[in-house]
């Protein structure tokens, strides 16, 4: 009896996302329980030139490597690092696990960094997975919101009394990032087609933002993460303030937070001034 | 106004808004006639490449056309895809938009691929349906293009034009007619894409497809990577004198050339439709 059009519709998927050949995977167990492999060649036609595997093989090779493509682009640092050759098999094994389930490629990559961290037998995991999170994270800020920036006038039209309560609401596209591998180097060195920096840990801090639709990010150091995260936290200015002047090995001025404060604002990092509701 | 049931316009010569030519549309506006916009790439961003749309929707006529309905799945219908292209459709002002008949996954996975469908009675029958239910949610006529395809199932008991044409008029939907497509799967399948393009209800065509693409001796792939062949050229000739013409889109998504490159390959239909082509050099300026 001829497949109906839900049992065609899943056996052909079977068959394009089994990772073995084109023969294995129309003998699979889950594609032969739809379709018999006695049935195959009646099921899809020889044509004058391919027979009726070459024909269902063009749809399995262009899978993998259409996927291959998005994630090729979203992961251009993971891709330099293992090489072609080893990005694929990355990619094979991530995509037989996550296969997409989303209308748009962009979303494809989001499982990279979990599926690196769980994977047993991958050389410099942790590295790799934290250049795939920040990599996963780039894209994220990319695609984000786009926010007004905070002006000088409304900075000014604060009541100096009301800054101790202050809260200061960050653009959408922005993210405060504990970093153990220095992967914002490595990438951007990627991108320039420049040396690639070591690869050895290294803890650092930065910010990563987007300013007038490009992505950046600011070193940080640890004092000015702790001050920074507080704030885009929601932590009051004041609150935030103490914590970074009173805690911490290293010792903070009011003239070095000020000039945070005031490079911040500069790059665009805060969208608005919300005031504690007098009431 | 084209001769389309709905009257929907000819807008002319145009191609499709590409990242790789953002800055000079935004920085040199150059002289075309409309854009195609690929839906997927703009629903779940608020970054660049909207801001890019709305200047360009800003300025000249744009069509959405997606890869993702997936229409033809035994899949359930994505509501919140479809939410979310009509927002785009009502944003950009769309003059119409079009997908793939075509499934792309069941299960909730998404292959990417506009995978063929079996042209069967009962698959006929379902498709009209979930046209129909797309057509209502969206608040106008879906319009679908013809795939290229690379294989073609044993239990199909129609012709991919004829189960197309009695689809769009079931259905009521629009016809957008790849013409590279009609000679890809023609080639591949051995048919004969004269008498594809003679069988097309011309009054249900509101758009053409034109692209180049790959022949690997024993298939062709649609690549859109390289200029229009001779033969599709003569195949959108023999469909233009049917329809009287309608708006004409170039792909080019492999290799993509410079802005003028493409612009330039777009206009040659302007030629084959019979109309002078105009002096690009002027044009740009250069």
């Amino acid at each position: 009896m001829a497949p109906d059009l839900g049992n065609t519709q899943q056996w052909m998927q079977a068959v394009i996302l089994h990772p073995g050949s084109d023969r294995e995977a129309v003998a699979s167990p889950k594609a032969r329980k739809l379709v018999p492999a006695s049935q195959f060649p009646r099921l899809i036609r020889p044509s004058r030139t391919l027979d009726s595997f070459d024909r269902i093989g063009i749809y399995r090779g262009m899978y993998l490597a259409r996927l291959q493509e998005a994630l090729e682009a979203d992961f251009p640092g993971l891709l330099h690092f293992l090489g072609r050759k080893r990005f694929s098999e990355l990619v094979r094994g991530y995509v037989d696990r996550y296969p997409s389930r989303s209308y748009t490629l962009n979303r494809l990559g989001d499982r990279l960094p979990d599926y690196i961290r769980s994977s047993p037998g991958i050389v410099r995991q942790d590295f790799l997975h934290e250049l795939a999170r920040f990599e996963l994270l780039m894209s994220r800020l990319f695609d984000a919101e786009e926010s007004p920036v905070l002006t000088p006038e409304a900075i000014a039209a604060v009541p100096p009394e009301s800054w101790e309560t202050a809260r200061l609401k960050p653009i959408a596209a922005l993210s405060v990032e504990v970093l153990r591998y220095p992967v914002g180097a490595y990438l951007e060195a990627v991108r320039q087609g420049k040396t690639c920096p070591g690869t050895r840990r290294k803890n650092h801090w930065a910010v990563v933002y987007r300013r007038q639709y490009a992505l950046r990010w600011l070193d940080l150091s640890r004092p000015a993460y702790r001050l920074l995260h507080a704030l885009v936290s929601g932590v009051p200015l004041g609150d935030a303030l103490s914590s970074v002047l009173k805690g911490g090995r290293q010792p903070v001025g009011e003239v070095q937070l000020f000039s945070w404060f005031r490079g911040w604002v500069t790059e665009g990092l805060f969208q608005a001034v919300e005031l504690e509701d007098p009431a | 106004m084209g001769r389309n049931r709905w009257n929907l316009p000819d807008l002319g010569f145009g191609i499709g808004l590409r990242t790789v030519h953002y800055s000079y549309i935004l920085a040199n506006h150059p002289p075309i006639d409309w854009f195609e916009v690929l839906s997927e790439n703009y629903m779940d961003t608020g970054g660049r490449p909207l801001y890019v749309l709305d200047q360009v929707a800003e300025r000249y006529p744009v069509v959405l056309h997606g890869v993702s309905m997936s229409v033809g799945s035994t899949d359930p219908l994505n509501l919140d895809y479809l939410k979310k292209l009509k927002a785009l459709a009502d944003r950009t002002r769309a003059h119409w938009v079009s997908d793939h008949l075509c499934w792309t996954g069941v299960s909730g996975i998404n292959v990417h691929d506009l995978l063929p469908m079996p042209y069967t009675d009962e698959s006929l029958r379902y498709t009209i349906e979930r046209v129909k239910a797309v057509s209502e949610i969206l608040e106008r006529p879906l319009v679908l293009e013809n795939p290229s395809t690379y294989l073609e199932f044993g239990t199909s008991t129609w012709s991919e034009v004829d189960f197309l044409s009695t689809l769009a008029q079931e259905a009521d939907c629009g016809i957008l007619l790849d013409v590279n497509n009609v000679y890809v799967s023609c080639f591949n399948h051995g048919l004969d894409p004269d008498a594809f393009i003679d069988r097309v209800p011309a009054d249900r065509v509101v758009q053409y497809h034109l692209a180049g693409h790959t022949h690997k001796g024993t298939h062709i792939l649609d690549t859109h990577s390289d200029y229009v062949i001779d033969e599709v050229w003569s195949l959108y000739r023999r469909s233009c004198r049917r329809t009287g013409g309608v708006a004409t889109l170039l792909e080019w998504d492999e290799n993509i050339p410079s802005f003028e490159v493409v612009h330039a390959e777009a206009l040659k239909a302007r030629r084959h439709r019979g109309l002078p082509e105009p002096d690009l050099k002027r044009a740009y300026g250069t």
